[in-house]
């Protein structure tokens, strides 16, 4: 357990405690003390745990291992460790471009004003898609790729901003800036998970340190 | 003595129940880590909590700590 969930359960358990008390001795509350004491325990802790809570929620649903836990993820989560530098996914994990234990969510939030919100209303999508609907064989995404989400760490880096494959058409860089040309669909960088080819793959297998 | 109790104390202890009831659903779901976790803590343990709380405001503004008369 992190400091922070401890501190979350304690926080949880202690206003437990106290509504606990409130629920067996209500005739508390007729003193100045007890109303002051309600007012702590029915709702300023209860909104600390709520919002801690949530918080929690939230930075655990960032986690790969959280969305490998669904079964239908489970052959995107092999293809991060394809031993091939042509899988885009797969090199962005091998060689940490993003952050291992975030990596799903590095790639697939929205860089945009309300991205994360926007990203959780989708998680609860794939939600109502996984238990209520039929997810899309092989899966797919709503909506196509945007390169602004490549762009949020690639744009203004020399490797693609100087990139020969990149300045040989004076248009690319700026066309690809306003994804009028798609990174991920123009044939360049098109082999991202590509689950029906794993079973030919090998795989890295990482060093224990 | 009167032991009955008062409108707001009986409002204060349905609260209270609400809030522990989502405040356990709290704590169950932050050991299970899987999506429908987040989705029982939201819907569940979220909708009790604001319902505790609502029912505790209420008391403070509609209920007289009064005993009821016989």
């Amino acid at each position: 357990m992190t400091g922070n969930t401890t501190i979350l359960v304690a926080v949880i358990l202690f206003s437990i405690v106290l509504i606990a008390w409130l629920v067996l001795r209500p005739s508390i509350t007729a003193t100045r003390g007890g109303k002051m004491l309600a007012f702590v325990a029915l709702l300023i802790f209860p909104v600390l745990a709520g919002g801690m809570g949530l918080n929690r929620h939230i930075e655990h649903s960032k986690t790969t291992n959280f969305c490998l836990s669904c079964h239908v993820m489970e052959d995107y989560g092999k293809s991060l460790r394809v031993d091939d530098r042509s899988f885009v996914p797969a090199t962005h994990f091998q060689y940490n471009l993003v952050p291992r234990d975030q990596a799903c969510y590095t790639c697939h939030t929205d860089y945009t004003m309300y991205g994360d919100f926007n990203s959780k209303l989708r998680g609860l999508r794939h939600v109502y898609a996984y238990y209520l609907g039929k997810p899309s064989q092989p899966i797919k995404l709503y909506r196509p790729y945007n390169n602004r989400e490549c762009l949020h760490c690639h744009l203004g880096a020399r490797s693609f901003e100087e990139s020969e494959a990149h300045t040989k058409d004076p248009q690319a860089l700026s066309r690809m800036k306003l994804n009028q040309l798609n990174c991920s669909t123009t044939g360049c960088h098109n082999i991202i998970h590509n689950v029906g080819q794993l079973k030919d793959a090998t795989f890295w297998k990482e060093q224990d340190k | 003595m009167n032991t009955r109790p008062t409108k707001i104390e009986r409002r204060i202890r349905l609260a209270g129940t609400l809030l522990i009831a989502g405040l356990v659903v709290e704590l169950v779901t932050l050991r299970w880590g899987r999506p429908t976790a987040f989705l029982f803590f939201l819907l569940l343990g979220g909708a009790l909590m604001a319902l505790g709380i609502c029912v505790y405001l209420l008391s403070l503004v509609s209920a007289e700590n009064k005993p009821p008369v016989e």
